[in-house]
């Protein structure tokens, strides 16, 4: 066996950070508010440049946690994102919080957390590593603790939470006694050797597991959390939340099925378009008649979700590569969105649609970043939307699913509706009398622009990062 | 490891960890208050550590990968309490109730 710790050195970093950054606001309060975003932000990029040492490096640690591609690629995503989600939280930090340290440390954990869930190739490690990103974002959700309803959206998001780990978690346990290992490997062979005498107890965790991931990625029958956590919580955290937490599920659900169950796919090839499909009707239908945008860009993640399933339902080596770059896609497209919503709620405090009135001469930049973003949600041509969504379609009915496929064309033109509702009021309502130009923090600006980049090379170059992604998600089937 | 204890059959203690399971699941469903629910999510983890301490004593007596993940399950679910009650005090000071039917702010 192998017990190399030096494949832990990233994790070590950023651990070393978080501590970092905790301390630094303990020790110099003086300049913790406006400096700790950035020294957070930049030992999240320095550690994702580390990270790449690793690439096309074939290893593990004891069969636990296996460091591949695959692993490398989620380690540099989660980094990043976290580190787009700490610039962007700057004026959050000054206004409401008086121990911003804690939520750095707090946010650069859950990466560890998220990293800990695509690496994982054993159940212990898997499950430890979900929970150390579910309590950060337990944590997170209801940090405005004067705000009585960020309080509720944590509380709601913890039982929830809670609950549904338990249930995956009873699922694991029924795994680990039909097959008497907890490693994903071994329990691969088990399940190769024949189900008949343990069938109904196989149906039984699987069950389970997918309800608990399920509630974990927030697909339909389990999303409830879902629209009151975004609406609650402070708007970098759902921003977060809708990220993050969502990428992290599916690098568990890819890994966990490809490596452990991909030998007994038929068993819940079903129950996952099943979700999939409710995902993406229920999801689509209902943001049609929202007017908050957390809540809106809740039900779009949902049915966004319902999306990647299909990815799940159908799973293979190309499948999986198709269900990553559209995660990448879509996570990409989604924070530049937030970073828009974020920047328009710290100049003007309002989070409804009807809000964004006038928005195309108040902040140009802004209403430009926006649109782009929503048509690449939608899935126009030149976004990244379009050419991710086409690629999973197009893998999904590779695999027999035309229906399911077929269901996420017409729900992608349903959503364009409320899509463009939100453009409608950026770019056709004129501005009340008496509110002139904004001006945008040249923060906001950059970032808005260099995800705005990432969408367009997304959407124009898919072919490098698909060949990138593919060569990682081959590692899961091993 | 000491000798399994063969006069109790293993499916007594899969049905009774079914049973407690069952029992935290209908609490979670049925009580109003926060904290009773955190409660009944306690015995759901109990259930399943009762799950895993009888697998690994039955199946793998010479691993003790089903204890361990016991002891683990043990841990998380005391930080899992810590968090729920630090978030329900912060409802509660808020609201002045911690009854799950009347904390209704946030809703379509």
């Amino acid at each position: 066996m192998n017990f190399d710790y030096t494949l832990f050195i990233p994790e070590f970093m950023l651990g070393g950070l978080a501590a970092l950054v905790v301390a630094l606001d303990l020790f110099m309060p003086q300049l913790r508010k406006s400096w700790l975003p950035y020294v957070a932000a930049t030992g999240l990029a320095i550690t994702a440049g580390v990270s790449l040492a690793w690439v096309n490096k074939q290893t593990n640690f004891a069969g636990i946690v296996s460091i591949d591609n695959y692993t490398t690629y989620f380690r540099v995503f989660f980094m990043l994102i976290a580190a787009v989600v700490c610039l962007a939280s700057g004026r959050l930090v000054e206004d409401q919080l008086r121990h911003p340290g804690e939520y750095f440390g707090i946010i650069i954990l859950s990466t560890i957390g998220a990293i800990g869930m695509a690496a994982a190739r054993e159940l212990m490690t898997a499950y430890l590593s979900l929970e150390l990103l579910s309590f950060s974002l337990y944590i997170l959700v209801s940090f405005a603790k004067f705000d009585a309803r960020s309080n509720e959206a944590g509380l709601k998001y913890l039982l929830l939470g809670a609950f549904s780990s338990a249930m995956f978690l009873y699922g694991l346990s029924l795994i680990y006694g039909v097959t008497g290992s907890t490693y994903y490997g071994d329990i691969a062979s088990a399940l190769s050797r024949g189900t008949h005498d343990f069938s109904f107890a196989l149906l039984m965790a699987l069950v389970l597991i997918i309800a608990g991931l399920g509630f974990k990625v927030a697909a339909v029958p389990f999303h409830m959390w879902t629209p009151d956590a975004y609406e609650g919580a402070p708007i970098a955290i759902t921003a977060y939340l809708s990220t993050t937490s969502k990428a992290a599920g599916f690098a568990l659900l890819l890994r966990l099925f490809g490596g452990a169950f991909q030998v007994v796919h038929d068993d819940w090839s079903w129950m996952i378009a099943g979700v999939a499909a409710a995902s993406m009707i229920l999801g689509n239908l209902v943001a049609l008649q929202q007017h908050n945008i957390k809540r809106l860009m809740a039900y779009s993640s949902i049915g966004q979700i319902g999306y990647l399933l299909m990815g799940v339902a159908g799973l293979s080596h190309n499948t999986a590569s198709a269900l990553v770059l559209h995660l990448t896609g879509y996570m990409v497209t989604n924070l530049a969105l937030f970073v828009v919503i974020i920047a328009w709620y710290n100049l003007t405090g309002k989070e409804e649609i009807v809000d964004f009135r006038g928005m195309r001469e108040r902040a140009p930049l802004l209403a430009g970043a926006l649109a782009g973003a929503l048509f690449s949600l939608a899935g126009l041509p030149l976004f990244a939307g379009f050419v991710t969504k086409f690629i999973l379609f197009q893998a999904a009915t590779d695999q027999g699913y035309y229906w399911l496929a077929g269901i996420g064309v017409v729900t992608s033109v349903i959503s364009l509706y409320y899509y463009l509702q939100v453009m409608r009021e950026a770019f056709v309502s004129q501005p009340a009398e008496g509110e002139r130009k904004l001006q945008v923090p040249y923060v906001m600006q950059g970032l808005t622009v260099a995800l705005m980049a990432g969408v367009f090379y997304v959407g124009l170059y898919p072919a490098n990062l698909f060949s990138v992604i593919d060569n990682a998600t081959r590692f899961l089937f091993v | 490891m000491t000798s399994v204890p063969q006069e109790i059959p293993l499916e007594q203690f899969i049905v009774l960890s079914a049973i407690l399971f069952s029992i935290g699941v209908y609490g979670v469903l049925s009580r109003r208050n926060a904290v009773l629910v955190v409660m009944s999510v306690e015995l759901m983890l109990n259930a399943v550590s009762i799950n895993m301490v009888a697998f690994a004593v039955y199946t793998a007596p010479t691993l003790f990968v089903g204890i361990i993940f016991a002891i683990f399950i043990i841990t998380i679910a005391a930080a899992e309490v810590g968090l729920a009650l630090a978030v329900i005090l912060r409802v509660f000071r808020n609201r002045g109730t911690a009854n799950i039917d009347e904390i209704d702010t946030l809703k379509w």
